[in-house]
């Protein structure tokens, strides 16, 4: 009875107050392994300085978060930019130029369409690199223009991406912001490289800190880094609790109508925000840069512990924000002392991936700990979901789409061949973001992660079994993957969901498809090909080899793989239209548009929810398996996070509510059909097209939130609009008319 | 006189759809406006065209004498217009003197003049708007305009959820914010009996046209006029 109290007291103040909670359980566990062992705890102090620029990108998350509902998926390569600038002008006296669209393209294109390779026509391009007169500039010169032109990224990305966003829903905010990460990504790879920048120059201080008893010393570079971004953090702080800008910022996150009705234009606050976040960013890039070293690959990827921390303060305290930013690279430093040890079963656990996987476990614990719901933003206008109507001509489409694949299969050359059956697999895993996202509006990023999952599992357990069962089981398993995730998703939703399913993907991707162990050491797992019947039906083989005959240009990819991928596809396309149609399928819907009101009448959220997640998984482990046959193999990159990334843009870009929005996602997806055109046939380098297809997603999410697919119906909505309009307008000119006359009358 | 709100020959809706039509009002200073009339009758649209948040088919709206058309709603506040809109806007997560020094350009001095109205405020200013009761969010939304010293005041549906008793001792202060402050009031009510006793004059829209108007001593004295226009004559 008394313990009982004692309990529930304890449960009350954890309850009421989580951030001081959290606080002392984390100086508890720290005082235990202090008397255990002091020496272990020293790596720990080793690492603040990334945990001071995590602290500071997630500090520029939270701040566009509460200046206008975008969580921005990019802040860490906005970060890395800045940073890149400023090396740039301090160390090369150059200024690298930001990627603009060159309009001469359009004169370039239909030119080489005619010429034949090696005598390509190059017009003129922007300069990529400007060599500034003189030398390099100084440290505070570099850093003023660095910070300009963040500045001017800031406002970029407010004006040209953001604000015409304002009223969209959480998802295509999501969407978009991933979009941006895929696309700034790619400009930062395209215009330094894959080389790191080391030696970078900024008078940080000199010399270290030492700890008291055996925890050794924090560098004072370091310890400056920390400085500088904890006196942000009370800065913006002390900006938000008392000044007008910051209590309109608050207020204008709550209830637009009600700020703009009192004189303020949320526009201009959501601007301002945007530009203080990239400064904020920017800033600490630039000091973190002589410690982290500069790279286009790894630092960006700094989102991912960034988000959890913003995560972990709920989109909204700075202080939190921080604490956990510095708190997760501690604990970081300390998995990778411990991970060095002898006792370590490093053979289950990879050191390196346990600390990227780090986030993923943190943010889950926090929130089962917390369990409260977190804040959601209400803006005048919720936004219209992209509209998941019943799927109709279904006999003649899929009919048309069968036989458009087996012309594209028999009747063009193996190019053709390879891309089409690229745009299938990508259809499955579309489709699976069609279920998940589209239908129940929960936003995985995470669905490349269960792909492979089923890939790898197959590859490793049931590489015996017979051909149609081992993809079967394998998306088994990564069902039930997909059902462990929905875990988590219960308790969260929109924004929350997508960065814990971030998190996820990279903690898979970390753990088990790099896992020496589990995936062996190639760091990839063969697939061997589908036999049926004792003859081998894979990509390598050739089509008259499967018939047993002979004959000239008889290359792969084989055909017939090609039409086990179209049956695979029509099934499951068929599947996802009945699943719409069922009750199921309504029940899906009505827990997108309004949980409260699904429960209320009737629907087990929980369970719906599950589901989802579950037959998502399973389609998008079909699309795994696939793909392992695909190319003989599994490896991480292909199932990585930055993969799921770039999938959940496509399948927006083709529909991300609609079966033909993923036939067409499918279609232009990396190696796709559309890829293999524009390379082919518009001859544009590969390495751009995953740029065009980002920037293709930013403008469908600005400009069509409905995807492709959508797109044909958004313009007849448009032309009944402006009819309903000019007919309403033309009707009171009658009636003045009619008015008049009486009048003269 | 210069009225602070013209509207003149207005239409005004939603996607090219007149929800008024033809519409004439106008607000002067030190002045008590209702406008009733049953629901979907266009009252709130009125409001909120006037605010610029809903955009003018044709006719056109002038607020303190300039068209409110091209201006952004957040400019049309600044010169003094406040809206109590539907649902009253407040902002949940901030406490009462959070919502009421938003709206304060000059500060403590406006955020006293507004309680000086509402002094029931005075002992929750530490409170989050969002745990108040129906009767008190009320009366923060108003003071809350109020500390803007607007010239013109728009109260959309101020009875709404809560019980008469409130309402009659709301609806006066109303009544004495105009004759003191010399500001224009425009009020959209449901309870007809209790906003023609504070008014001068009243508006009845009906099926978003303009259905009579009148002062309001005329309309308190023959209710059956009003009734006949509810129900459509």
């Amino acid at each position: 009875m008394g313990d009982e109290s004692v309990l529930q007291g304890f449960l009350k103040v954890t309850r009421r107050k989580p951030a001081l909670t959290g606080l002392v359980v984390v100086l508890l566990v720290f005082a235990i392994l202090y008397a255990w062992d002091a020496r272990q705890l020293a790596p720990m102090f080793s690492n603040v300085g990334t945990g001071a620029l995590m602290a500071a990108i997630a500090l520029g998350v939270v701040l566009t978060y509460r200046g206008s509902g975008v969580v921005n998926f990019a802040n860490g390569v906005v970060t890395i930019f800045v940073a890149y600038w400023y090396y740039g002008l301090r160390m090369e006296g150059k200024f690298y130029v930001p990627p603009l669209p060159n309009p001469l393209v359009l004169i370039e294109i239909p030119v080489n369409w005619f010429r034949d390779d090696g005598n390509k026509l190059d017009l003129i391009n922007w300069p990529t690199v400007i060599d500034l007169p003189g030398d390099r500039l100084t440290t505070a010169s570099a850093l003023i223009v660095s910070l300009l032109l963040a500045v001017l990224l800031g406002l970029a990305l407010h004006f040209l991406i953001f604000r015409p966003l304002r009223n969209a829903p959480v998802l295509a905010k999501v969407v978009t912001s991933v979009g941006l990460f895929v696309v700034l990504q790619e400009f930062l790879r395209l215009r330094f490289g894959e080389l790191a920048r080391t030696g970078v120059q900024f008078p940080l201080p000199k010399g270290k800190v030492s700890l008291p008893g055996e925890l050794g010393a924090i560098p004072n570079n370091q310890l400056f880094l920390v400085a500088v971004v904890v006196a942000i953090a009370i800065a913006l702080w002390a900006l938000f609790r008392f000044t007008r800008f910051g209590l309109a910022t608050r207020a204008a996150a709550e209830n637009e109508k009600g700020a703009m009705l009192l004189g303020f234009s949320p526009d201009f606050l959501a601007g301002a925000n945007w530009v203080l976040s990239t400064v904020i960013a920017g800033l600490v890039g630039i000091l973190a840069s002589p410690i982290t070293n500069l790279d286009t690959i790894t630092l960006p990827l700094l989102i991912v512990p960034a988000l959890g921390a913003a995560l972990l303060a709920s989109f909204s305290s700075f202080g939190v924000t921080v604490a956990a930013g510095i708190g997760i690279a501690m604990l970081q430093g300390w998995v990778q002392y411990q991970g060095a040890q002898t006792w370590f079963p490093r053979g289950v656990l990879p050191t390196a991936g346990l600390t990227q996987a780090l986030p993923f476990f943190v943010i889950v614990i926090a929130m089962f700990a917390r369990g409260k719901a977190l804040p959601v933003r209400g803006a005048v206008s919720s936004g219209k979901l992209p509209s998941a109507t019943a799927p109709k001509h279904v006999w003649p489409l899929t009919s048309l789409a069968i036989v458009g694949t087996l012309v594209m299969l028999f009747g063009f050359s193996y190019d053709w061949r390879q891309s089409t059956i690229n745009t299938l697999v990508g259809v499955v895993v579309a489709l699976s973001l069609v279920v998940l996202t589209g239908f129940v509006g929960q936003i995985s990023l995470a669905q490349m992660a269960l792909a492979g999952t089923a890939g790898f599992f197959m590859s490793k357990y049931f590489a015996d079994l017979p051909f149609p069962l081992a993809p079967l089981i394998g998306s088994v398993v990564a069902a039930l993957f997909g059902a462990a995730i929905s875990i988590p998703a219960l308790r969260l939703r929109g924004v929350n969901l997508a960065v814990i399913t971030l998190a996820a993907a990279v903690a898979i991707e970390q753990l088990v498809f790099k896992n020496k162990t589990f995936a062996g050491e190639l760091g990839a797992l063969r697939v061997d090909p589908p036999m049926i019947g004792g003859k081998d039906f894979g990509p390598n083989n050739t089509a008259l080899r499967v018939l047993g005959l002979k004959g000239r240009d008889d290359v792969p990819p084989n055909v017939w793989f090609g039409v086990i991928c179209l049956i695979f596809v029509v099934v499951l396309c068929l599947m996802v239209v009945n699943v719409r149609r069922s009750a199921t399928g309504r029940q899906f819907l009505a827990v997108r548009s309004n949980e409260r009101a699904a429960a209320a009448s009737g629907i087990d959220v929980a369970r719906t929810k599950i589901l989802a997640f579950g037959l998502a998984a399973f389609i998008a482990g079909m699309g795994g398996a696939l793909s392992g046959y695909r190319f003989g193999s599994v490896t991480p990159a292909y199932f990585g996070a930055f993969a799921s990334l770039t999938f959940l843009a496509f399948a927006y870009l083709g529909g991300i509510a609609s079966v033909s929005g993923a036939v067409l996602a499918g279609i232009v997806v990396p190696n796709g059909l559309n890829f293999n055109f524009l390379e082919n046939i518009l001859h544009i380098d590969q390495g751009y097209a995953t740029l065009i297809g980002g920037i293709g997603l930013i403008i469908t999410a600005v400009r069509n939130p409905e995807g492709l697919a959508g797109a044909p119906r958004l313009l007849a909505e448009q032309r009944a609009l402006r009819r309903a309009r000019k007919a309403a307008l033309s009707k009171e000119k009658q009636d003045e008319e009619a008015r008049t006359m009486g009048v003269g009358q | 006189m210069n009225a602070l709100l013209e509207i003149e020959n207005l239409n005004t809706g939603y996607n090219g759809v007149s929800v008024v039509r033809g519409l004439n009002l106008s607000v002067n200073p030190g002045e008590v406006v209702a406008l009733l009339g049953p629901n979907g009758a266009g009252k709130t649209t009125t409001l909120l065209t006037a605010s610029g948040l809903v955009p003018i088919i044709s006719g056109d709206v002038k607020v303190f004498g300039k068209s409110v058309q091209g201006r952004r709603p957040h400019m049309i506040a600044r010169e003094g217009l406040a809206h109590v809109p539907e649902g009253r806007a407040l902002f949940y997560q901030l406490t009462v003197a959070e919502n009421l020094r938003l709206g304060a350009a000059k500060g403590a001095s406006d955020v006293k003049k507004a309680l000086g109205y509402f002094p029931a405020l005075e002992p929750i200013m530490d409170r989050r708007a969002g745990l108040l009761s129906g009767g008190e969010q009320q009366m923060l939304a108003m003071a809350r305009a109020l500390t803007v010293s607007p010239k013109l005041l728009m109260v959309d549906e101020m009875s709404l959820g809560l019980a008469p008793i409130i309402v009659e001792r709301l609806l006066p202060i109303l009544r004495q914010i105009a004759d003191e402050t010399g500001a224009g009031v425009l009020l959209v009510e449901q309870h007809v009996h209790m906003a023609l006793q504070v008014a001068d004059r009243a508006y009845v829209l009906s099926h978003g046209e303009l259905a009579m108007q009148g002062d309001a001593a005329t309309l308190r004295s023959d209710r059956s006029l009003i009734e006949a226009s509810y129900l459509g004559k």
